[in-house]
């Protein structure tokens, strides 16, 4: 099964042009590092603070800009692993094992990615097989194994 | 630049056991093709909903687990896509072009550039860089600045 592990954001990894603390990037380091072993790790990517992203509000064919800083830290995303895991137990043992990604206290929400083959009772096979094709053709797609 | 592009979920979406809504998938699935054949798409994954799901709180040592669902819909994630693209400019116009929503499906999605191992230069040596680039080369799926 797949998840994404998302790190939530903080007052601190939002601050304009803010950097990880260099001691929690090792001790983080190291934790992925036994992850990477474990065969575990998929993909994994930190973001920049959302001062330098925006929002775009859909409602029917309007779209509507907002720039960041957006402001309800505890929501935003700071970072994100994709893992391989037998299942969602597996996932939160590893998560409490995870180093405190950040100086204060903190959140990460584990969630289950959809597998193409979820969709068998709103999609049929040969839609299936059509989506399977195109994502295999992304460069970095990861895929249940 | 590689921006990751955060689709958030609506109350519709959130509903235990929901499947998306077919038509919307396969609108969804024509569109990341046009990103596709652009060559600006890396990555795109959906997410079951939150009820399926769980949230672990960090407090010093302590670890506390609190199970889904979540109430906040427009703040939990329904997918995410990566972008390669050249401006946060460019990824908000490619987003502006996803397909449209329903009447009372009113939703949001966000925009955020992916830390590149080079942007760290200001705190870690050219080596730390370098291993780290080297172990993320390993990920058998990791999307990479192109």
């Amino acid at each position: 099964m797949r998840f994404m592990v998302i790190v939530k954001a903080t007052p601190e990894s939002e601050k304009e042009g803010a950097l990880p603390d260099p001691q929690l990037m090792a001790e983080m380091g190291k934790f992925n590092e036994e992850l990477i072993k474990a065969g575990i790790v998929l993909a994994m990517d930190g973001l920049h603070p959302s001062s330098k992203g925006a929002r775009v509000k859909f409602s029917g064919k309007s779209r509507t800009v907002v720039d960041g800083p957006f402001t309800e830290t505890k929501e935003l995303i700071a970072g994100f692993w994709l893992w391989q895991v037998k299942s969602l137990e597996e996932a939160i043992e590893w998560v409490k094992r995870c180093p405190n990604p950040h100086a204060c206290d903190s959140e990460v929400e584990i969630r289950q990615v959809f597998e193409m083959e979820d969709f068998a009772p709103i999609l049929s096979q040969e839609e299936i097989q059509h989506k399977v094709r195109a994502r295999a053709q992304l460069p970095y797609q990861t895929v249940n194994k | 630049m590689r921006f990751m592009v955060i689709v958030k979920t609506t109350p519709a979406i959130e509903k235990a056991g929901a499947l998306p809504d077919p038509q919307l998938l396969l609108k969804m699935g024509k569109y990341n093709e046009e990103l596709l054949k652009a060559g600006v798409l890396l990555a795109a994954e959906g997410l079951q909903p939150s009820a399926k799901g769980v949230r672990v709180k960090f407090s010093g040592n302590s670890r506390t687990v609190v199970d889904g669902p979540f109430t906040e819909a427009k703040e939990l994630i329904a997918g995410f896509s990566i972008l390669q693209v050249k401006s946060l400019e460019e990824a908000i116009e490619w987003v502006k072009r996803a397909p449209d929503c329903r009447p009372g499906d009113e939703s949001e999605v966000e925009i955020r550039q992916v830390f590149e191992m080079e942007d760290f230069a200001p705190i870690l040596s050219e080596e730390q860089i370098r291993h780290k680039v080297r172990a993320r080369a390993q990920l058998p799926y990791q999307t990479a600045n192109q």
